[in-house]
């Protein structure tokens, strides 16, 4: 019979789709997604820095997600000390999750990495301070001045001597302050509230038996803090 | 299969010529705009290459810092090249098939032009620093989308018209593939575009940007497959059922698939276990379509000697199969969580938007130009320099990201490994990515520049290039022919 | 419960369920019947008679047989736009 292959997938097809409508849709309907403790929306300027890290592309290179401890190095690298969850994006529209780590993850930078000027620095000339880096320069997002032209409101960026030529200053643009403003607001590591999530697929790897890495840690869910 | 009646045998041949010329003036328009494309998107990517090895190179111009000139070639190769020659492919396949003149070949002309009007702005946008933050979908939803949706509608709606006037009933396989791409993804890019926010975000930008490659990119591409290569062999594929069940196990399964881009990430495990359920479900139609493509061919390679198109489609139909099976293989955990984030990634797109669809897209390009141009291909040899740098430069690129990818991603599991050393391996493969860039390159300025002479030919030469009566093709130099349309 | 992108499972279903219909239809319009037959609608009447140089001897002879005299592959033969 030619036709017993039709009549197969018709089938198949027909159950899967059953499937997905009577299990699926009502479950994922009753559920909202609160954001995680003391997660707020972005501020003015750090939105203003997150549209112009979509501008200039940093998704290409920088994740913003870290996958469970069992799973990956991501924790173990001082990337969070959590695996994110949905709770982590609430606010972000669109995702930066992203594809490629050809640079570190950037979920928890402003943890990891809480000084402004080091991320001035590195995004006019990112060698000065991470000589192996790949990472192209930032210069549009900067302004390259006479010394003696800076005015008292300007933001000087401290390179190191020699990376700038002689009398000349490299002043931050507001975009380049907004943009690291965005940079230093990414923390999302604390811990997860009641309302957290667990069962999604960063912690697909705790297997039965395994202990979760943050109770292995000492880390007692906090109680949720209202916004 | 007895001969048909002279009579009908006439007949035919006017249906055909009169299909050719009824897409002629809108086709030729999709082919030129989409090689200049093409050459615009290799100079993007070649541009993105060096600065992944060469930091400070472009650091003089905002407009060429890597996250946006990487855009641009992505969104000129995808929407500019690709997807204008199959739209080129798809207004020439469908008359064919359906035995009728293309419907209102004027509203596809000005499909043709929206479109590049869009992309102008989209591109320009992106590189200007405007960005929707999606991957795949960067072009301004504002600005940019609605001439592309505007375009794209325009070359939809005469293929329906022509499908619903057709003169043959049954549908052939490649009829459905085309036209379910055209039904698919005007819905894949509406809702690719729409603004979630959250993790729904990602799930919806995933969904989409695996669609575009499953049910518009493969589905047109592995239409073609199924047209060129019985075509150019004089036989039929060898099962016409298995390219059937082909074609419905990817509509039924395909859309399933997405997820898979974000295993390990912040998504409920079920949908992601599903698309990976339905990654592995996908050997169904890659093996039917893989089966099916080779057992046609076998026995015959030498064909691929004489006919570039042939030449170009099966190299691409294997190029599919792989990509597939690679496809597959990622998306299992075990894998992924080398490959994930990894320049594996980046070969593997690579082997399936150039292996497979832009060989594809050549081979179909070989087939129709001179039909619609009225002469020959000036020479065998460009079409040999051609294949060959195509080919050497695909080959390098993937070899040498996925063997970095592979280097990269072992190191980045490895706690105590610095970050440093995931840079580092890496090195090697960016440089030699450049080089098999500018190889491409150089196989895609050859063939713009023979595409260019084709059509620029003097028009007395009206029917000259079959300076040979044998069907000799790639193989000697000169004329370039196939033996039947 | 766990969260999921409801728009993401509701376009799986809406392009499942237009697969389906399309498939239903097909089926009815007989679609999949004589699908032999069909597997030659690329090909004009002469197309496969036309002498392909790659093939072998048995090749030749089992085209042939399948479709009649070759046909010497001649100008208008790939030009139908010509």
């Amino acid at each position: 019979m030619t036709r017993v292959w039709l009549l197969l997938l018709g089938a198949a097809a027909t159950l899967g789709f059953a499937m997905v409508v009577l299990v699926v849709l009502p479950g994922a309907l009753l559920v909202r997604i609160e954001p995680s403790a003391g997660l707020a929306p972005y501020g003015e300027r750090e939105a203003r820095g997150r549209a112009v890290y979509i501008a200039d592309g940093c998704v290409y290179c920088h994740s913003q997600q870290v996958r469970d401890p069992s799973f990956t190095s991501d924790v173990d690298r001082g990337w969070g000390r959590r695996a994110s969850l949905p709770a982590d994006y609430v606010h972000d529209a669109p995702h930066l999750l992203g594809t490629m780590r050809t640079g570190p993850d950037l979920l928890n930078v402003g943890a990891r990495l809480p000084d402004p000027s080091w991320h001035l620095i590195h995004l006019y000339d990112p060698r000065a301070v991470v000589p192996w880096s790949i990472m192209p320069p930032f210069r549009h997002r900067f302004e390259l001045r006479d010394a003696d032209a800076v005015g008292p409101g300007d933001t000087v960026v401290p390179l190191p001597a020699g990376r700038v030529p002689e009398g000349q200053v490299v002043v931050a643009k507001p975009e380049a302050i907004a943009l690291v403003a965005y940079l230093l607001s990414l923390r999302r590591d604390a811990p997860p509230g009641a309302a957290a999530l667990l069962d999604v697929d960063s912690r697909f790897w705790c297997g039965q038996g395994d202990e979760p890495r943050l109770a292995r840690r000492g880390e007692a869910p906090a109680a949720e803090t209202p916004r | 299969m007895s001969a048909a009646p002279a009579d009908a045998r006439r007949e035919e041949i006017a249906i055909r010529a009169s299909a050719d010329a009824s897409s002629r003036a809108p086709v030729l328009v999709f082919f030129a705009t989409a090689v200049a494309w093409l050459l615009f998107g290799s100079l993007a990517g070649e541009l993105a290459s060096l600065a992944l090895h060469w930091p400070d190179l472009l650091g003089f111009a905002s407009f060429l810092t890597f996250g946006r000139i990487r855009t641009a070639h992505l969104n000129a190769m995808i929407y500019g090249w690709a997807s204008l020659a199959m739209c080129g492919v798809s207004l020439w396949m469908i008359p064919r098939l359906v035995h009728q003149q293309l419907s209102w070949p004027r509203l596809a002309m000005a499909g043709a032009a929206l479109w590049n009007v869009g992309l102008v702005i989209g591109i320009g946008g992106i590189l200007a620093g405007r960005n929707d933050g999606l991957e795949w979908l960067e072009m301004d939803r504002a600005l940019a989308d609605p001439w592309l949706v505007a375009g794209g509608a325009c070359v939809g709606i005469p293929l329906l018209a022509t499908l619903a006037r057709r003169t043959v009933d049954h549908l052939y396989v490649s009829v459905w593939y085309v036209i379910g791409a055209f039904l698919w993804f005007p819905v894949l890019f509406l809702v690719g575009n729409w603004p979630f926010g959250g993790v729904e975000s990602a799930a919806v930008n995933w969904f989409y940007a695996h669609n575009a490659l499953g049910l518009w990119l493969t589905a047109v591409n592995v239409g073609a497959a199924y047209y060129f290569i019985p075509k150019v062999l004089g036989r039929p594929v060898y099962s016409y059922q298995l390219s059937l069940l082909g074609f419905w196990t990817l509509a039924f399964f395909y859309a399933l698939n997405g997820m898979h881009h974000l295993i390990g990430g912040p998504l409920p495990t079920w949908m992601i276990t599903t698309s990976i359920v339905a990654s592995v479900l996908m050997i169904i139609p890659v093996v039917a379509v893989a089966v099916n493509h080779h057992m046609t061919v076998v026995g015959r390679f030498a064909a691929l000697r004489y006919s570039p198109t042939l030449r170009f489609v099966v190299i691409g139909a294997m190029a599919y199969t792989a990509v597939s099976l690679q496809g597959m293989f990622t998306a299992l955990r075990e894998v992924n969580r080398i490959t994930h984030f990894t320049q594996w990634t980046i070969a593997h797109s690579h082997v399936g938007v150039y292996g497979f669809v832009t060989f594809v897209l050549f081979g179909s390009m070989y087939y129709v130009l001179p039909r619609l141009a009225g002469r020959e291909w000036p020479s065998a040899r460009l079409i040999q320099w051609h294949f060959w740098l195509s080919l050497g430069g695909i080959g390098l690129y993937v070899v040498a990201l996925t063997v970095v990818g592979v280097l990269q991603g072992l190191v980045l599991l490895e706690p105590s490994a610095p970050f440093q050393r995931s840079v580092e391996v890496t090195i090697p493969g960016l440089y030699a990515r450049s080089l098999a860039g500018l190889v491409l390159g150089a196989g895609h300025l050859l063939f713009a520049l023979h595409c260019a002479a084709l059509l620029r030919a003097p028009a007395r030469r009206a029917m000259p290039a079959l300076l040979e009566a044998r069907p000799v093709v790639v193989r000697d130099a000169g004329a370039v022919q196939e033996p039947a349309s | 419960m766990i969260p999921s992108s409801v728009a993401v499972v509701a376009m799986v279903l809406l392009l499942g369920a237009s697969a389906l219909a399309l498939f239903v239809w097909a089926w009815r319009r007989g679609q999949f019947d004589h699908l032999d037959e069909q597997s030659r609608a690329v090909f004009d009447a002469r197309d496969p008679r036309i002498e392909r140089p790659w093939e072998s001897e048995a090749q030749r002879r089992e085209r042939e047989r399948a479709h009649g005299p070759p046909l010497p592959a001649q100008p208008g033969e790939w030009g139908g736009a010509a």
